[in-house]
């Protein structure tokens, strides 16, 4: 019966999140345009390099640079709403446990954000990959990376950016905490993508070797934001 | 009263036994040298750098530990406590920073490389450093006592990814303690790190407890003033 009533509310905060983004479109509408922004950018990082110069190197760097960042904004936006508009105050009124708060967000941002790592990373392809050299390995192995590392961002990011709303500088602390907190999960994300990018012998050991790292960073990291957000949120 | 007491003769001590390991780094621990024989003068830095390394480490144990006690117990002085931990870790991670880029630049001819122990390290002063940030930018007392407390949490994780990783993966760091079954070290430069060892965790206990001090007597005053004021 109350596991039950906790699914209904899990899925309640979640539906009340896809509701909001399906009208306003905002928060993938940003993100995505952020990640183009930045293609513009890397555009520019790579004006010299010339045409013999191999994208695929350097790749997997240039896509979780992205990603980090605009799951930043994605982040921030998620709970700026939630504050603004008093939905945090109302949600923390509510006989709701506080751990299904944590996941009904998490899932709500990990949603958000694979959707967007999905739609720019063809563009990335259409962008700096085309007439070169392809993917190395089966596709299907980049959406194991995706998936594993948004977990992580996800989860550790929804219990800082809880924090760092109420902060002075939210979006700047933001990025404080988080970029050195998720190095490691960055780290093991980017050498899994190089592995899957790269392909040829041995890769897709290396592959499973760094996303064996990834699962690792995900069950501690997600187990101690969950720990901890019952005493960050509604202080 | 004995709390205090026992700060100062730590102080004293500490001093005495890491000024003491100092001139026996140099005039009485014999010098290593590099496999073709020449003197290795660099190395004498071990006396400083792992000591200083060693202590922030141990000491950023004092931040998590503070820091789950203050959520579960909702007391300020554990906040408190946390904090001078962080800060006496600030300082000590300062140090090793400081001592092991002197000594990549004399051993590797570089004064930076991103190698495992490096890198997870620069990450640790990132977080430290982070956390006072976080502090200073939230105003209410009871949101920021939580905020650094679950922070303080988080980050202590990269601690001992830092301490093991020159032990899981390839790294150029050298690893002197637990990479095989003796320490290579000679009886002489073993008692000599000892002695140093000893002395920067008696030193790092004296400034936490004289800084916990220090703060207990601030807040005594700012009472007191309240006190007066009214």
């Amino acid at each position: 019966m109350e596991r039950s009533n906790s699914w209904r509310q899990f899925k309640a905060i979640l539906r009340k999140d896809l509701v909001m983004e399906l009208r306003t479109k905002e928060m993938v509408t940003s993100m995505g345009l952020y990640a183009l922004l930045t293609m513009v950018v890397y555009q520019i990082a790579l004006a010299e390099a010339g045409d013999t110069f191999d994208v695929r190197l350097v790749m997997p760097g240039l896509i979780w640079v992205a990603f980090i960042f605009m799951s930043m904004l994605g982040l921030n936006r998620s709970f700026v709403h939630e504050k603004d508009q008093g939905c945090m105050d109302a949600l923390l009124l509510s006989p709701v446990d506080r751990p299904v708060i944590f996941f009904a967000k998490f899932a709500g941002n990990l949603l958000f954000l694979m959707v967007v790592e999905l739609l720019s990373l063809p563009v990335f392809s259409f962008l700096f990959l085309q007439g070169r050299a392809g993917i190395g390995n089966p596709i299907w192995l980049l959406g194991v990376v995706l998936l594993g590392a948004s977990i992580g961002i996800s989860g550790v990011g929804t219990l800082l950016a809880t924090m760092t709303v109420n902060t002075k500088g939210k979006d700047v602390m933001l990025s404080v905490l988080f970029v050195p907190l998720m190095y490691p999960l960055l780290r093991a994300a980017v050498g899994a993508t190089f592995a899957a990018v790269i392909g040829g012998p041995g890769t897709v050991q290396t592959f499973w070797l760094f996303m064996a790292w990834v699962a690792g960073f995900d069950v501690i990291m997600v187990l101690v934001a969950y720990g901890l957000y019952e005493f960050v949120v509604g202080v | 009263m004995k709390r205090n007491l026992l700060a100062e003769i730590m102080l004293g001590l500490g001093g005495l036994l890491t000024s003491a390991a100092f001139f026996m780094t140099f005039f009485w621990a014999a010098p290593s040298s590099y496999p073709d024989g020449r003197v290795d003068f660099a190395q004498k830095i071990f006396y400083f750098h792992v000591p200083v390394a060693e202590a922030s480490f141990l000491v950023f144990i004092f931040t998590a530990f503070y820091g789950i006690k203050f959520l579960t117990t909702r007391e300020r002085i554990y906040d408190t406590k946390a904090r001078i931990a962080t800060e006496v870790t600030l300082f000590f991670v300062l140090l090793t920073m400081a001592t092991g880029i002197l000594w990549t630049k004399v051993e590797w001819g570089v004064w930076w490389q991103w190698e495992p122990r490096l890198t997870t390290y620069f990450i640790l002063t990132l977080l430290v450093i982070a956390y006072f940030v976080l502090r200073n930018s939230v105003e209410d007392e009871e949101k920021r006592a939580v905020y650094a407390s679950a922070f303080g949490i988080l980050a202590f994780i990269d601690a001992p990814i830092s301490f093991f990783i020159t032990r899981w993966l390839n790294s150029i760091h050298p690893v002197v303690f637990g990479a095989g079954n003796s320490s290579g070290l000679e009886p002489p430069m073993l008692i000599t790190f000892i002695i140093a060892q000893v002395g920067m965790l008696m030193l790092g206990y004296a400034f936490y407890q004289l800084r916990l001090r220090e703060e207990e007597l601030k807040e005594r005053l700012e009472a007191l003033k309240i006190e007066i004021g009214d």
